[in-house]
């Protein structure tokens, strides 16, 4: 794939940095490091945490390039590199006695935020805060699944997982945002049928 | 067919929709869903929820994060360059070949170990030196790291004048957080408080996480040459953790090496790298050995 016309396609520029290339990794780096920002800032909720993180993924693949196999695209091998570097970082946050707690209050919070309609005006905010009450591992394939768009197959080998957790992890954390979401989008239907309960009555 | 005539649980209508509902289940809930308003709805609102997750537009990374990384990016660079020059006049020495930054034996590491406890020592602390590695940034620390790399390997007492004599960078990150750096000389920085009391299982928890990862410390420099010091006697080469976390509360650098069948960790100031370190030199706050591991 030397392509003559046109850039170097992923694994040229990922076969160069291997054979030497100073310039190879920046390049293949830089051209998907926004969407591997949002991979990490959505997937840790802090900026100061998520540059972390990205520091983190970004020398471990360049270290680690030699280990590129080829059996997936490059873009998955890299937001693999980057989930497996937040999720560490949650990993080890959460070994801190101190912050236990903090998924229950934040769940709290944001219920609370949830029956007040003038939170209604944001969307995309308080979506990005709901996700942060789910647990990391759902959140991840949340992320990867429907917010990046991979297939299942693939966000299977993202989060090293097989592709059956992907889907049922994705399926809890759908549905532990939705009565969130019903709320904040004053879906007409949404704030009567689904709110009151979670379903079970007869 | 029965019909389902309980509402149905969003848990349940979200794995009938990611197909994890086979069989004379999957039959009843679609029947469900053919006659009942309620659960259509929730239903509908699912499939608009993934539309919704799709429709948000990806966060710009702000400047500052994209230098942040220019310069590590950079400093890399420099490290595996001088690296190879250097491996070019030493061919013997692979150990800091690009790419081959773990050495063998980290590769083996098997966290299910089980080893006797054996002695906690918590020294004094002293809040003193902390200037040596606080004011560097990932990137200077890195290039000079590199060029360093070579006389850091064999030198006994690395001199405080080789990393303080350094330009001091702009850091743009941690101005809140004064005491924790970047990964000055290879340090893998961390947020986790390490206390007196739960030393040990904190630290399993981070040689866990590390397991996880498979990412061997490649420390440099004054800090690799006053690790080295630190585990002589012991198992040198073998690091498995070197973090710069904080201790009690302060800025302290942790560091784990297999021993035998075990670990051995250290916790110091950031102070402790300077010339004359050793493992009884001022600035070590805590030893422990590690008693089992027990990772996934």
């Amino acid at each position: 794939m030397q392509g003559a016309d046109g850039p170097p396609s992923d694994t040229e520029l990922l076969r160069r940095h291997v054979a030497g290339d100073s310039e190879a990794f920046g390049e293949l780096f830089r051209r998907h490091r926004d969407r591997l920002w949002a991979v990490a800032l959505r997937t840790v909720g802090d900026p100061e945490e998520a540059s972390d993180a990205l520091q983190d993924a970004m020398i471990s693949a360049f270290r680690r390039a030699g280990d590129f196999r080829g059996d997936s695209a490059v873009t998955t091998w890299l937001h693999r590199i980057v989930v497996n570097a937040c999720l560490d970082r949650l990993r080890r946050k959460a070994a801190r006695p101190a912050v236990s707690a903090g998924d229950e209050q934040a769940f709290e919070a944001l219920a609370a935020q949830g029956s007040d309609p003038a939170r209604a005006t944001d969307t995309r905010l308080d979506l990005n805060a709901a996700l942060q009450i789910l647990p990391p591992q759902q959140r991840a394939a949340l992320l990867v699944v429907d917010m990046l768009g991979y297939s299942v197959a693939d966000a299977a080998i993202i989060l090293d997982t097989s592709q059956g957790t992907v889907k049922s992890r994705c399926a809890r954390a759908r549905a532990r945002l939705l009565p969130h979401v019903a709320h904040l989008r004053g879906n007409r239907s949404a704030s009567e049928t689904v709110s009151p309960a979670q379903g079970g009555d007869a | 067919m029965r019909r389902q005539t309980s509402h149905l649980d969003p848990d349940v209508l979200a794995e009938f929709r990611a197909g994890l509902i086979t069989g004379r289940r999957r039959r009843a809930i679609a029947a469900h869903l053919t006659d009942c308003a309620r659960c259509t709805a929730a239903d509908d609102q699912l499939a608009e929820l993934s539309a919704l997750l799709a429709a948000i537009p990806a966060p710009v990374m702000p400047e500052s994060v994209a230098q942040r990384l220019d310069a590590a990016l950079a400093a890399e660079v420099t490290r595996r360059d001088e690296a190879e020059r250097a491996g070019a006049r030493r061919p013997r020495d692979r150990r800091r070949a690009p790419r081959l930054a773990r050495r063998p034996t980290l590769q083996l590491v098997m966290m299910r170990v089980l080893v006797p406890a054996a002695a906690l020592v918590v020294l004094a602390a002293g809040g003193y030196g902390l200037s040596l590695l606080v004011p560097q940034s990932s990137s200077s620390s890195s290039v000079a790291a590199g060029s360093a790399a070579e006389p850091a390997a064999a030198s006994a007492a690395p001199s405080a004048a080789q990393a303080n004599g350094l330009p001091a960078p702009s850091t743009t990150a941690r101005a809140a957080h004064p005491g924790i750096q970047k990964s000055t000389f290879g340090l893998v920085p961390s947020s986790t408080d390490f206390l007196p009391g739960t030393l040990r299982s904190q630290l399993e928890a981070a040689l866990g996480a590390l397991a996880a990862t498979r990412q061997a410390p490649h420390l440099s420099g004054p800090l690799e040459a006053c690790v080295q010091r630190l585990t002589s006697g012991v198992s040198p080469g073998t690091v498995k953790l070197a973090e710069s976390a904080s201790f009690q509360g302060r800025p302290a650098i942790v560091v784990v090496a297999s021993s035998g069948s075990g670990y051995l960790a250290w916790v110091v100031t950031p102070g402790w790298v300077a010339p004359g370190c050793s493992a009884t030199s001022a600035g070590v706050l805590a030893r422990t050995t590690l008693p089992g591991i027990s990772a996934p």
